[in-house]
């Protein structure tokens, strides 16, 4: 038996040896023939519709096949910094506007505003151009995704309590949409706790959100002073955040576990009837609704609130070519294809996002009601790109200011004043280390 | 006093079945998930098994992504990595704890120093290293890494181990005849079985959880570890596709386990198997 064992653990150990020398995977000369194209789609259609696309190339390209490799959102920057700094990086990778624009500052992206055809550039909508377009007029990625926050209701839950539910030519103001949390905040079985909040909004890692829906009250956060970028929490920036507070703490119509989750997080409760409002969420979160919400629950999207205006800001998702790819005209072609008219429709169907061609919009598929496409497609004339697009550090500002920052403000351990006090403050250190470095 | 004895010995072991509890109710939550269908997940309906349970999640995982090839690449470096690294850490750790000399101190020193560098420092001089030497993009290189992310712990803990052995049962052996070799093959290394099995578990679990070298340095999708197979069921934000996630989990949790219930009998044999060894 021990002899057995260890002739068996032999065996292996040389088995494995081997297997180890023998060459491996597609080394040889797929570097040298292949475009790599590292793309982030994750959710099940939108990675088949990827990999048809790439497939349809792959089929009318044999002579440069495109190579898929899926990234992941949570390990692509670490993945792309090591490529960028050690010069083996992708043909093409996947990615977002406000992270490139800070690749493109340090040098590591290829300016694509040479090879943009006419075609593409009229057809691509200028916001979504100006969330990639760099102070000389360099292109660092071409947009095809654009982000957008919507607003959901419970058509039961409005229509039991007889409110009737915006629309553009009616859109509510924030104070009426208070108004409508507060009514529909109910306690049914009367035992003292609330049965229905009004209200839901993810408010884990929260920046996005309050940066994005800032702007229809004329908030900015950062400004351009002498040539260089500041943070700034005045009066219109504290407007959002004080109505967001003050429904949570002195109306008590936002549902309280909003503060630790978030949007998506927050959509089974929403099947649950435990919000009859879910605000704050991507417009990819229709997705989950449709294919997840049980039969007899009927949803509707909310057009954009009115502070000032119905502004949302918005980023986008985006295609670059670092500089170090050897094959940057290639590279362009398979860019080309993979964002033509017929496959950026394509691809924003399957992730559930605004395609950042105005001709795409136009499409029957992008104006349907039971999708919530109508209304998510009307809202995208309100989308704008915030002052903070392109500003050195505007990442590392979200991560280790402003979300740290805006969590203890929304679990009420920092009051308005100190919480605006300290993004002001603490943001001011993180940006000038930047703007310091000459980056 | 009986009493008070039986009363001692209920709440320990409510105490032990709470704990219990407490540590198996995360898996067992995962593997009802992995057989719980898209909508029941979405519904928040609060249950610890499925109302209707599916295997879609694991069709899906298997129809999507290379599973296996990813299962049966993190099992070659596993294994390869857990092995290179005993075998050089045994005879290492027994040098240490034997032969006295004034460097003994500075290399546990320069050992324990080494696993406070954070990964990120070392991997673009580390990418560099192993593309110089065509292992980027290599199973080989990878393992070479994880030999080296392992070693230095797995040699500290068996040099903890090496210095308990009692000197007395070497050189009643060394009297007998044995050579130096056969001392730490056939003497020593029965007696630590137990710290062997710990090791080679720590080295294996490493290797196999590991992330961060397999994503930097695997270029090929075929060439890709399991837990970097794992990570593409998460997207932005901290979503992700719960169902096949927990799938997928559930089958990578299989090898550690496995390795742990074969591995179990040395942590408690061992050490009476060497007392009693003639």
């Amino acid at each position: 038996m021990k002899r057995f064992i260890l002739v068996g653990a032999g065996v292996v150990v040389l088995g494995t040896i081997v297997f180890l020398l023998l060459p491996q995977g597609e080394q040889t000369d797929s570097s040298t023939t292949r475009l790599r194209f590292v793309s982030l789609a994750w959710q099940e259609q939108a990675l088949a519709t990827n990999r048809a696309i790439v497939a349809e190339w792959n089929a009318a390209h044999p002579e440069l096949p495109v190579e898929y490799v899926q990234g992941t959102w949570n390990s692509v920057h670490d993945y792309l910094i090591t490529g960028f700094e050690t010069g083996d990086v992708p043909d093409v990778f996947h990615y977002e506007s406000s992270v490139i624009v800070d690749f493109a500052m340090r040098g590591f992206l290829t300016d694509l505003a040479p090879m943009i055809e006419p075609e593409m550039r009229d057809d691509i909508l200028d916001v979504a151009w100006a969330s990639v377009r760099r102070p000389d007029g360099a292109i660092c990625g071409i947009p095809f995704l654009m982000e957008s926050f919507i607003g959901l209701y419970d058509v039961d839950a409005l229509s039991a309590a007889g409110i009737t539910p915006p629309t553009f030519e009616r859109p509510w103001t924030w104070e009426e949409f208070r108004s409508v949390a507060r009514r529909l905040t109910v306690d049914t079985t009367e035992d003292g706790t609330v049965d229905r909040w009004g209200a839901a909004i993810g408010l884990r890692n929260s920046a996005n959100i309050v940066m994005n829906l800032s702007i229809g009250f004329g908030g900015s956060f950062f400004r351009k002073v002498d040539g260089q970028y500041v943070v700034r929490a005045g009066i219109e920036e504290r407007e959002l955040l004080s109505t967001i507070h003050t429904m949570l703490y002195a109306d008590r119509s936002i549902a309280p576990s909003s503060v630790g989750q978030s949007g998506p997080a927050m959509i089974p409760g929403f099947f649950q009837r435990r919000y009859a409002m879910l605000i704050g969420i991507g417009a990819w979160g229709r997705q989950q609704l449709v294919e997840n919400a049980p039969r007899d629950f009927r949803w509707g999207v909310i057009p954009p609130l009115k502070a000032r205006t119905q502004d949302i800001g918005t980023s986008t998702q985006t295609l670059s070519i670092p500089k170090a790819s050897k094959r940057t005209a290639e590279a362009m072609a398979f860019i080309r294809f993979m964002l033509s008219k017929e496959n950026m429709a394509r691809l924003a169907l399957s992730d559930w996002m605004l395609p950042a061609r105005a001709s795409c919009l136009e499409q029957a598929e992008f104006n349907d009601p039971a999708t919530g496409w109508d209304v998510t497609t009307a809202s995208a004339r309100f989308l704008k790109t915030g002052t903070w697009t392109g500003a050195p550090g505007y990442v590392e500002w979200k991560s280790r200011v402003a979300n740290p920052v805006l969590q203890e403000f929304f679990s009420g351990r920092l009051s308005l004043d100190e919480a605006t006090a300290r993004i002001e403050e603490e943001s001011n250190v993180v940006l000038s280390r930047y703007q310091e470095d000459g980056r | 006093m009986k009493t008070r004895t039986f009363i001692a010995d209920l709440l320990t072991h409510a105490g032990l079945i709470l704990f219990m509890i407490f540590l198996v109710f995360p898996l067992v939550w995962m593997i009802a998930t992995s057989f719980r269908p898209t909508a029941e997940i979405y519904s928040g309906t609060v249950a610890l098994l499925p109302e209707s349970p599916s295997l879609d999640h694991y069709r899906t995982i298997f129809l999507e992504q290379k599973i296996f090839t990813s299962m049966g690449n993190s099992f070659i470096v596993g294994i390869c990595s857990t092995l290179i690294a005993v075998l050089i850490a045994l005879p290492g750790a027994y040098a240490l704890a034997r032969y006295s000399t004034r460097w003994n101190n500075v290399v546990l020193g320069w050992i324990l120093g080494s696993q406070i560098f954070p990964v990120i420092l070392v991997m673009i001089p580390l990418y560099i290293l192993l593309r110089s030497m065509a292992l980027t993009d290599s199973l080989i290189g990878l393992t070479l890494v994880y030999v080296v992310w392992a070693l230095p712990f797995v040699l500290w803990m068996l040099h903890g181990y090496v210095r308990t052995v009692p000197l007395d049962i070497e050189e009643a052996a060394a009297i007998d005849g044995a050579s130096r070799s056969q001392i730490i093959f056939r003497i020593v290394a029965p007696l630590l079985l137990p710290a062997i099995g710990a090791s080679v578990l720590f080295a294996f679990v490493s290797a196999w959880n590991e992330f961060f070298f397999a994503l930097v340095l695997m270029k090929d999708p075929n060439l890709m570890t399991l837990q970097v197979e794992l990570a593409r069921f998460t997207g932005m934000e901290g979503q992700a596709r719960t169902g096949p996630l927990a799938a997928a989990s559930v089958l990578a949790t299989v090898p550690s386990v496995v390795l742990f219930g074969f591995l179990q009998k040395w942590f408690s044999s061992g050490l009476i198997a060497g007392a009693v060894k003639n």
